[in-house]
């Protein structure tokens, strides 16, 4: 008798992890018969390696060239998210960060006008002159501009929102054109 | 032993009530998790169809929906971005993200989709304004659960960059829209003009400063555009043009003309103003040194020195504020343009993360960033279009354009001008002269320009600028930078 109530028990156990195993995430991806057309798995093909012109700031308020090497895939947004990455990871040089703060690349969207919008985490404390916000700003605009000429400008983000300024200088409300004044002459 | 097994079995629980409520708790432990998760199914209706939809907690499973109006969704895994097809309309949404693309235009949103057991789970509203609106249907409480119905509840956005030009006694105003949308001008109450929108509600791409001296503020509200117009201007006429899409609204004084009393914002003076504007205040104190020392109180301080000097050399000067009080950064540029300033200097005190860096440095708006470029060229589109040209000739536009540059270019004087006094008079390392999109000096009507005086993050900078003795020599330098421009452009 009990060994035929563990067996009722072990098909009902199985039959609950059965059902909890349906309806676990990923679910929709195994439908069949419906109208989606969910893109299939990606194949992890890598991206060739290019070489990009990164601009970081030097203490003389100025942004300096330096080339990096990286994969570099070839649709917009992701060259433009490879391009930021690669920025805020930093100078191989003396020069200085672009972000004065440790910041997170959030996410990049291109609009319908060759706009790139680089949503970048916020400073974890309020920044102060216009100096860091500049050099951020441009390091930023400037790198992508120069590696993605197919866009018009590019407008930083924080947090997920547009912000006028960041430091009470800069205008940050809309797309950034590339700005020469701000590259240093070799 | 005769019995069945089920009733062998019910007769088994009758007997160890305590084993079975066990074997219960155990079988709920491993079905709640997802039952929680899900929070449920609601009902949607769509076209005499229906289909249960998964809640996840508080939101919708978004794919059902979509399946159940025929919607295509495809998920790129490599941008973690989904991508919502009907007929020529597409959506792309992130997990997490408060931001959407709209038929290629990006738009805010209210709150974010999150990832789910489904995919992807939005809310209610966001279903209905994001994701239902654009694809021109809305929700509908139907009993317990939803109707899909055609019509956009909330009408979609249209965004709209406005752009004015003044010529002689009337001013085009050129409404560029993201898209074709009918609309309707009509006069408002008072100086109100009013700009509808059909089923569209219009957003202000808001980076051009309104310059015209008829236009005093244009603003969304619903599926209208509400514009305030100077007194006695009123609507001359208006008219709808493709490729792009634009609305043109001719701006001018209607007889009969009332006539307010002109207020006079200053005693009439034969003497030149400058609009002196010290950085920051109130509870911005802008950048602090490590002394304690606030830029707020060292712009503030140089200012007062440097209109001491102005106003002892024969000039009438104005500061944007006179103590420890906030301004808005459009307000400070907007005083002077009242005014009819020649010059506005806003002044500042930079810092860094790197205590080493020093120096001053003067900046001016760029050509490409003045955003009265971009009026210009509207303008000049508007005319090649074949709009009514009465007001608006080739040789207006190109006067009007000029004016812009050469605002500019003495804006580049003024600052070659000031930075050239501050490094030969207080031998300060030469950081030159640069052009951003300040925000201070965006609107200008004048040679405008922003100095950073030093950096307060520097302790042997900012031991200078606290110094009483610095700021007149700093003044001083400002001044002579200021007067010097003004003479050699006069």
């Amino acid at each position: 008798m009990i060994r035929r109530v563990f067996l009722i028990a072990a098909v009902l156990v199985a039959l609950a992890a059965l059902a909890f195993w349906a309806l676990k995430p990923g679910g929709f991806h195994r439908q069949t018969g419906v109208s989606l057309t969910p893109t299939p798995a990606p194949t992890p093909t890598p991206a060739p390696e290019a070489r990009i012109m990164l601009l970081f700031p030097g203490t003389d308020g100025m942004l300096h060239p330096e080339l990096h090497t990286v994969p570099l895939p070839a649709e917009l947004n992701q060259r433009v998210r490879a391009i930021v990455s690669q920025l805020l990871a930093g100078p191989a040089t003396q020069l200085l960060p672009a972000a004065p703060y440790p910041a997170q690349l959030l996410g990049v969207f291109i609009d319908g006008r060759n706009n790139a919008y680089v949503d970048l985490s916020g400073p974890p404390e309020p920044l102060t002159g216009s100096f860091s916000e500049l050099m951020l700003t441009y390091s930023i605009v400037d790198s992508v501009l120069l590696n993605c000429q197919e866009l018009n400008g590019v407008q930083l983000l924080f947090d997920d929102h547009e912000v006028q300024t960041l430091t009470g200088h800069l205008d940050l409300s809309r797309p950034l054109p590339l700005n020469k004044s701000f590259i240093a002459t070799p | 032993m005769g019995s069945t097994p089920t009733a062998s079995t019910m007769s088994f629980f009758m007997r160890n009530t305590t084993r079975f409520l066990s074997l219960c708790i155990i079988l709920l432990c491993a079905v709640l998790p997802a039952q929680a998760q899900l929070g449920g199914a609601i009902t949607f209706s769509f076209a005499g169809h229906a289909a249960q939809v998964p809640r996840f907690g508080s939101r919708i499973e978004l794919l059902p929906v979509l399946q159940l109006i025929g919607a295509q969704a495809g998920y790129s895994q490599a941008a973690g971005t989904y991508v919502i097809q009907l007929a020529d309309h597409q959506i792309q949404i992130t997990p997490q993200v408060k931001f959407a693309l709209v038929d290629g235009e990006l738009e805010k949103t209210n709150d974010a989709p999150v990832a789910s057991p489904g995919g992807l789970a939005v809310s209610e509203s966001y279903l209905d304004r994001v994701v239902l609106s654009p694809l021109g249907y809305h929700l509908e409480q139907s009993g317990t659960g939803y109707r899909i119905a055609p019509g956009a509840m909330v009408a979609p956005v249209v965004n709209v960059r406005a752009a004015a030009a003044d010529f002689g006694s009337t001013t085009t105003l050129v409404l560029t829209l993201s898209r074709h949308v009918e609309a309707t001008v009509t006069s408002g109450t008072g100086h109100q003009l009013l700009v509808h929108f059909t089923n569209a509600r219009p957003q202000l791409d808001g980076s051009l400063p309104m310059r015209s001296r008829r236009i005093e503020a244009i603003q969304a509200a619903g599926q209208t555009l509400k514009i305030e117009l100077a007194p006695g201007q009123g609507l001359l006429a208006s008219h709808q043009l493709t490729g792009p899409a634009r609305v043109i609204v001719e701006v001018g004084r209607r007889p009969p003309t009332p006539t307010p009393a002109p207020v006079a914002l200053t005693k009439p003076s034969h003497r030149p103003t400058i609009v002196i504007d010290p950085g920051h205040g109130g509870t911005d104190s802008g950048a602090v040194a490590s002394s304690g020392l606030e830029e707020k109180t060292v712009s503030l301080a140089v200012a007062k020195r440097l209109a001491a000097i102005l106003e002892h050399d024969g000039y009438v000067v104005r500061l944007t504020r006179n103590g420890d009080e906030g301004r808005a950064l459009t307000d400070r540029t907007a005083l002077a343009n009242r005014l009819g300033a020649i010059a506005f200097v806003s002044l500042h005190a930079n810092a860094s993360t790197v205590s080493s860096v020093r120096g001053a440095e003067t900046y001016y708006m760029s050509l490409h960033d003045a955003t009265d470029a971009h009026a210009a060229e509207t303008a000049r589109k508007e005319n090649a279009a074949g709009a009514p040209a009465r007001h608006g000739s080739e040789l207006d536009l190109i006067l009007w354009d000029m004016a812009q540059a050469r605002v500019l270019n003495r804006s580049a004087l003024l600052a070659l001008d000031i930075q050239r006094q501050l490094n030969s008079f207080l031998n300060l390392p030469d950081r030159g002269v640069k052009q951003a999109p300040f925000v201070v000096l965006t609107g200008a009507t004048m040679p405008a320009v922003l100095v950073e005086m030093g950096f307060l993050s520097n302790p042997a900078e900012a031991a200078q600028l606290a110094d009483p003795g610095y700021r007149q020599r700093l003044a001083q330098a400002l001044a002579r930078g200021i007067e010097g421009f003004l003479r050699s452009s006069s």
